[in-house]
């Protein structure tokens, strides 16, 4: 095991020698040119690195406008396709209330003491005939199970379980919770995490197609109370859900979030449940599913609402885990990178996350970089202005379009500019931190954020 | 100096601003991390009896059962040519 280890750390080391070695043969070989003009080897430095600087920058741009673009016109076309079927909605999908199938679901809590009880309470208030709740307490330090405990006994229609556990970690409480449960159909959410009433009827449709093997749900901020907030707001309706409603399209959602995802009891048993070796559970499941065949969709109407961090720090953290949990559970799927045939568009998918894991906060970060000092050095702050405009207008089209399509507040169009001017020049730089650490193999901990009882 | 060139000092400014103020953001969120009393805490119960595995999801093969026979091999595929 030690020896597998050292193995993967030496071969990621000869990768990066390679690379350096690689820059360094280039400028050797160049240097006659230099010679002969009597330049500086300074000179030819500052030359090339700009150089090829400014050509990846160029790449990168094209590569997101064709992001953008594709998410918009994948997103678009499957919000049409939700259309139709809404036509023919009497037709395909009705069914008497008896013969829907049972939901269990199940919210694993650990220290979600001021939020537990709203959030039971939600769930109390759900439009479904047939479903069950069951509350793992993942041995939480403060009230959480006698908070929960006074929920299940204030209904007597409906069967609420709560039981408490030694802590073992979000991925081992939903398994236990899976292992109890009793409906045909499991849903799995947050401990902090409200669900719209309609959210049971809206997802069980999506199952009347036997290929589908979980859905996801639709996540919004409910804390909106500063600028930071407000930010997250939009960037879970930009970059989250419309990613997810472009994905749809081709029942290939990359990440069921972990406040809202509807499964099937007999594909979470195939796969195993939750592996416990991630910091992205969520999407390490996901991607489990997909690389089965599963298809997975988005459904935009069942809607959770979450409470986010709603100070920097507190952000940072979630945002930390966040990146390098998808690093590690798409470095587990990683065979599937180099196998186009084989893994289909599964391949794709791993490449997407990537993009956006990894090459999208350090290409932001370099083009920062590049052309702060392009504008001190020569007098080019124009250029770094241009390259910004670009940047806010591809938001402000996103987020003008998604806010139409979610029917959001409008207000929200206003904030992608604030995103690109504040916000995310500070997330990236966590986010580069973060995929430095998880490939030096830095430990890390969960993290558990403390919550602000908003729901 | 013209619109343009305003604009441009100003996001200058505010990009190189906000890069520092992520790297320091960083840097103190890190050092909470490893300030925080009980960052690590859980429950006294948490090592107790081994490792956790999630045995509910695994199938179950009585260990006799499982000693007596052999991994099955897998069926031929009929050629249906």
């Amino acid at each position: 095991m030690e020896i597998r280890r050292v193995g993967r750390y030496a071969w990621r080391y000869a990768w990066a020698a390679l690379a350096v070695g690689g820059v360094v043969m280039l400028l050797a070989w160049s240097y006659d040119a230099v010679q002969e003009s009597q330049g500086s080897f300074i000179a030819l430095l500052q030359n090339v690195v700009l150089a090829g600087i400014t050509y990846y920058l160029l790449f990168f741009l094209v590569l997101l406008i064709v992001r953008f673009g594709m998410l918009i016109l994948y997103s678009f076309m499957d919000h049409l396709e939700s259309l139709y079927k809404e036509r023919g909605k009497e037709k395909v999908f009705y069914r008497e209330d008896s013969s829907l199938p049972m939901v269990s679901l199940i919210v694993p809590a650990y220290n979600e003491g001021p939020v537990i009880q709203a959030a039971m309470r939600s769930l109390l208030a759900l439009d479904y005939p047939n479903y069950e709740i069951i509350v793992v307490d993942d041995g939480s330090t403060d009230d959480t199970y006698e908070k929960a405990m006074v929920v299940a006994g204030e209904t007597t229609t409906l069967e609420v379980r709560v039981i408490t556990k030694r802590n073992g970690g979000k991925a081992d409480a939903l398994n236990t919770g899976i292992a109890l449960a009793r409906g045909e159909f499991v849903l799995n959410m947050d401990g902090d995490t409200k669900l719209s009433p309609n959210t049971l009827r809206v997802c069980i449709r999506h199952f009347e197609n036997s290929k589908v093997g979980a859905v996801a749900g639709n996540v919004k901020v409910l804390n909106r109370e500063n600028i930071l907030t407000r930010i997250q707001a939009l960037e879970y309706v930009e970059g989250l859900a419309m990613a997810r409603k472009a994905q749809s399209f081709g029942r290939v959602v990359n990440i069921i979030p972990g406040p809202l995802g509807m499964f099937r009891k007999s594909v979470l048993q195939q796969v195993g449940g939750y592996d416990r070796d991630t910091f992205a559970e969520d999407c390490d499941l996901t991607l489990k599913l997909l690389m089965r065949g599963w298809h997975i969709e988005y459904e935009p109407t069942a809607i959770a609402w979450v409470e986010t961090p709603s100070s920097l720090l507190d952000l940072l953290q979630q945002r930390y885990r966040w990146t390098r949990g998808i690093l590690q559970a798409t470095n587990k799927h990683s065979r599937a990178l180099w196998q186009p045939r084989k893994a289909g568009i599964n391949c794709y998918i791993l490449w997407y996350m990537l993009f956006e894991g990894v090459m999208w906060p350090f290409s932001n970060l370099l083009g920062n970089l590049f052309f702060a000092f392009v504008g001190l050095q020569y007098g080019l702050a124009t250029l770094l202005f241009y390259w910004w405009m670009q940047l806010t207008l591809l938001d402000v089209v996103a987020a003008a379009y998604c806010v139409v399509i979610e029917e959001e507040e409008p207000a929200l169009i206003f904030y992608a500019i604030m995103f690109r001017i504040f916000y995310i020049n500070i997330i990236d730089v966590s986010k580069v931190f973060a995929t430095i650490d998880e490939w030096r193999g830095q430990a890390m901990t969960w993290g558990k954020l403390e919550r602000e009882g908003k729901l | 100096m013209d619109l343009i060139s305003v604009l441009a000092t100003v996001i200058l400014i505010t990009t190189i601003g906000t890069m520092v103020v992520g790297v320091g953001a960083y840097a103190a969120f890190k050092l909470r991390d490893k300030r925080k009393p009980g960052s690590n805490r859980s429950d006294e119960t948490m090592d107790v009896g081994g490792p956790l595995e999630p045995v509910f999801l695994t199938r179950y093969v009585p260990g006799s059962a499982a000693e007596q026979q052999p991994d099955p091999e897998p069926e031929p595929v009929p050629d249906e040519r």
